[in-house]
């Protein structure tokens, strides 16, 4: 094990371990303070973008949305808006909203689900129990609108695939005005809990200076006083017609992520709300698909609020040319890069997920603290391995 | 400082000894209830074989190579030409439901059945005849309830029986 | 009959049957039940059920148990076998060695000491021993941890909490366990002494580690700590242990603090130990609830409680009752 003279010990947390996730985290440890913390990424590499190579465009909706699976949205919607780049169109604004409103509910949950999964990390699985337990609210209200839990594969090229469901703004309200009463049991319980603040405040602490410098995005950034959020930096779907704050912290540490998380899902709360009073009627599909549609099927799919795919879909020919789209994840900057030459498939496709950004946040927080913390730094960068490898 | 920990401290303990007591649940009971999908549920897909007009729009969109086609031999000589149909392999499907919405004659229609299990591989494969059957219905041991998802302001998620 | 009058001799029956080795694998069978439906019922699910779902799966203790006794353990090559697989046994022997010193009634004991307080809080020092020869012995990075967490976790709750019970002998003037229960007639000891009372019970929940000093076998950090590399039935012990020292520990603090087995309606032995054993179940029960309330504490900061709030907690609950006792405050029936 250890030989004699040598005094730190290497602990290999992970891939077969309780709280690694898929990764391996190398840590040299001495005596309780871990000296050097390096993170092994790669288990879950899929080539998602070598993939994408040979997929036809409408055939990567899916492929894009597997690597994260609790944020799928952010990523379907990114590589959606860089392909009506290229195609040169805009979706109608009913769709814009629809989208908005599809990204917010997933904000929230991908929240809930970071926040659970960081609570078990400390030890606290009632935290966890009740994130992923008031999941379930905002998963039924997506599948809904989606007709599915998680891989929702909801935007296409020029819209979206459904309508809003009649009755669907009122059981949203009825969640959100849940999810406010449990705020305060949240706060009381996990929250403002002495143990969970011992744990948090002060562990992980990262400066505005280092963020910066890192290229650190999403929640994790502005839990650093960095005020960035693509949502205004860049304003996409519906996002310019509506209020919302960007959500800051000062400290830095792991709490602060934490807390940024917590203020979002209000936030977020505040987005779907406006959605919900604002979203204008109209098409959901852009025209120009929707009049390849044969009459008759238009028709019914009009009465039943479910788009009909145009044939153009199956074989999708895209103009040669280059297009990046931005958006903002759960977890932080989603960014998308096509290159087309015109064929069925992409040239290249460059998918840069908000965890990949972030992993070195690993080697950089946990120098000096405790074996413990390192739970605490993890699961507060809200990270998810798979989205990192794609 | 220390007295603002304690009364965090008794607060705490108190939340927990609330949901003790008069907390929600929000499990569904699984196999004994089952939960009544809402409309336009992705589940298992169901194929008309009278309305489908081949056009094998369905096989070229699928993104996971789930839908293919198989030439349909008794067809195929009937009428002297090759005639191909949609086939189903379950183990590939990702249920994204592309091919339902790309059907120009809504042949390929979503169905609420999600829960079946197999024994082997080769049963969840099925070729244009057995696709054409209709989805397989689940096997329960005990006939389940059908329970209705009711958002709740108080409960958040709530399971009622549901009126059929 | 003369058998059976020989298991009712008290120095049979206690140890082996109440409150010794049967009740406590009795509260054992209920108390990880009882844990998981608290977490369970808190944490908006149902847990255990579906064994025995008219009495909301009590018996799926039983059903993990005979789990445990078909798994086969599997004892690591590079392990130190003979430490490997006998530091389990003692373990539990050990948690549950001190009950021999637990008296249930005013007249029913194994047998009688001037000292029984002393006996059963050296006892209970000896289980975390093995807890941590249990990490060495694994041969496992992660249970090497474990162990020495232990380690550390042993130096900074015993001496608070010997000084806590200490300072109720003090107020009782005796360290005999009927003494003391009996002094409490009237007036409990928590009243007395709420200060040594809170103390206590936050070290009886810091020695047995229940959340939120869940600390040797953080599951997040070091997989089972000292228990990693442990399966089968062996595992089953360790993991009772931890109970059965907690359930011993709630007996004694029962007797120190809640007043033994008074106020007791009628002398009967029987009575006596159900009143006994419902107060310590009630205790082992409240740290089970304290895991849906509580993550767990660094061990830095688990020293730090240990040394910085209950050592000095502890010194000021003697000084009290040193001054209860100057102040006249006359309790010992005699």
């Amino acid at each position: 094990m250890i030989s004699s003279g040598e005094r730190e010990l290497e602990l290999l947390i992970g891939p077969q371990h309780p709280a690694s996730g898929h990764m391996r985290l190398v840590a040299k440890v001495d005596g309780d303070v871990v000296v050097e913390l390096r993170p092994n990424i790669g288990y879950v590499h899929r080539s998602v973008e070598k993939l994408a190579e040979v997929k036809k465009y409408l055939q990567i909706i899916p492929l894009v949305e597997r690597p994260s699976l609790a944020d799928t949205t952010a990523n379907n919607l990114a590589y959606v808006m860089a392909l009506e780049k290229l195609l040169g169109i805009e979706p109608p604004e009913r769709a814009k909203y629809l989208r908005t409103l599809l990204a917010e509910i997933n904000r929230i949950h991908s929240h809930l689900y970071g926040l659970g999964i960081h609570g078990v990390m400390i030890g606290s699985s009632t935290a966890y129990m009740w994130c992923f337990g008031d999941r379930e609210p905002f998963l039924e209200l997506a599948q809904e609108l989606t007709g599915a839990r998680l891989t929702y594969s909801y935007i296409i090229p020029g819209g979206v695939r459904r309508d809003l469901p009649a009755g669907l703004g009122e059981r949203a309200e009825r969640v959100l005005r849940y999810m406010e009463n449990r705020m305060r049991d949240y706060f009381n319980l996990y929250f403002n809990n002495p143990v969970v603040r011992a744990r948090l405040e002060g562990v992980g602490v990262l400066s505005r200076h280092d963020a910066i410098n890192l290229g650190i995005t999403g929640p994790n950034l502005r839990a650093s006083g960095v005020a960035y959020d693509v949502r205004r930096a860049e304003p996409y779907a519906a996002y310019p017609e509506l209020e919302f704050d960007i959500v800051t912290e000062e400290a830095g540490d792991s709490f602060a992520r934490v807390m940024v998380r917590v203020r979002e899902i209000v936030e977020s709360m505040r987005i779907i709300r406006q959605v919900i009073r604002k979203i204008p009627e109209g098409p959901i599909l852009h025209e120009s698909y929707e009049k390849l549609i044969p009459p008759k099927l238009r028709e019914s799919m009009k009465q039943r609020g479910m788009v009909k795919f145009p044939s153009v879909f199956a074989n999708l020919r895209v103009p040669p040319g280059e297009a990046i789209s931005r958006v903002e994840g759960g977890r932080g900057e989603v960014v998308f890069h096509i290159v087309s030459d015109g064929k069925l498939s992409p040239y290249r496709m460059r998918m840069v997920t908000p965890s990949f950004r972030n992993v070195i946040l690993f080697e950089h927080l946990t120098r000096g603290v405790r074996v413990a913390d390192i739970p605490a730094i993890y699961g507060s960068l809200d990270y998810f391995p798979p989205e990192a490898d794609r | 400082m220390s007295l603002s920990r304690t009364v965090r401290h008794a607060k705490a303990i108190l939340t927990g000894f609330k949901y003790l007591f008069a907390g929600p649940r929000l499990t569904l009971m699984y196999p004994d209830d089952i939960q009544e999908l809402p409309e336009g549920y992705r589940g298992m897909i169901e194929y008309d074989w009278d309305s489908c007009i081949k056009c094998s729009l369905c096989a070229m969109v699928c993104p996971a190579d789930a839908m293919k086609m198989y030439v349909s031999k008794e067809e195929s000589e009937r009428e002297g030409k090759v005639v191909k149909r949609p086939g189903i392999n379950y183990t590939r499907c990702i249920f994204c439901g592309f091919c339902v919405d790309i059907c120009p004659t809504d042949s390929l229609r979503f169905t609420k059945v999600h829960d079946v299990a197999y024994y082997t591989y080769e049963e969840q494969i099925y070729p244009p005849a057995e696709f054409s059957k209709g989805v397989p219905r689940p096997l329960y041991l005990r006939e389940p309830r059908k329970v209705r998802a009711v958002l709740d302001e108080r409960r958040g998620i709530r399971y009622e029986p549901a009126r059929s | 009959m003369d058998i059976l009058k020989l298991l009712f001799e008290p120095y049979i029956f206690i140890p082996l049957v109440f409150p010794g080795l049967v009740a406590a694998f009795l509260l054992l069978l209920i108390i990880i039940w009882l844990e998981r439906k608290i977490a369970a019922k808190v944490q908006l699910r149902y847990g255990p059920l579906y064994v025995f779902k008219p009495l909301g799966g009590v018996i799926q203790t039983i059903a993990d148990l005979l789990r445990y006794l078909f798994q086969e353990p599997i004892v690591p090559r590079e392990a130190d076998k003979l430490a490997f697989l006998m530091t389990p046994v003692f373990l539990f022997g050990l948690a549950y060695l001190p009950v021999v010193a637990v008296p249930i009634s005013p007249t029913y004991y194994a047998f009688r000491s001037d000292v029984s307080l002393l006996i059963v809080m050296a006892l209970t020092t000896l289980a975390p021993i093995f807890t941590v020869l249990m990490g060495w012995s694994s041969n496992n990075k992660f249970s090497l941890i474990g162990g020495v967490r232990e380690g550390y976790l042993v130096i900074s709750y015993e001496i608070p909490m010997f000084l806590s019970a200490i300072s109720m002998a003090i107020l009782y003037k005796s360290l005999d366990l009927v003494e003391i229960a009996e002094a409490q007639k009237g007036l409990w000891g928590v009243i007395l002494n709420p200060l040594a009372a809170i103390n206590m019970l936050l070290l009886m929940y810091m020695s047995t580690s229940k959340f939120p000093f869940e600390i040797p076998e953080a599951e997040s950090e070091i997989v089972a700590g000292p228990y990693t590399e442990y399966s089968g039935i062996i595992y089953g012990l360790v993991m009772g242990a931890s109970y059965v020292k907690l359930y011993v520990l709630s007996l004694v603090y029962s007797i120190l603090f809640l007043g033994g087995w008074n106020p007791l309606p009628i002398n009967d032995p029987m009575v006596a130990g159900a009143m006994l054993f419902v107060k310590a179940f009630l205790l082992v029960a409240l740290g089970a609830f304290l895991r849906a309330v509580y993550p767990r504490f660094r061990i830095d900061q688990a020293i730090s409680i240990g040394w910085k709030i209950a050592f000095p907690l502890s010194l000021i609950s003697v000084v009290i009752s040193l001054l209860l006792i100057m102040g006249g405050v006359s309790l010992v029936v005699k």
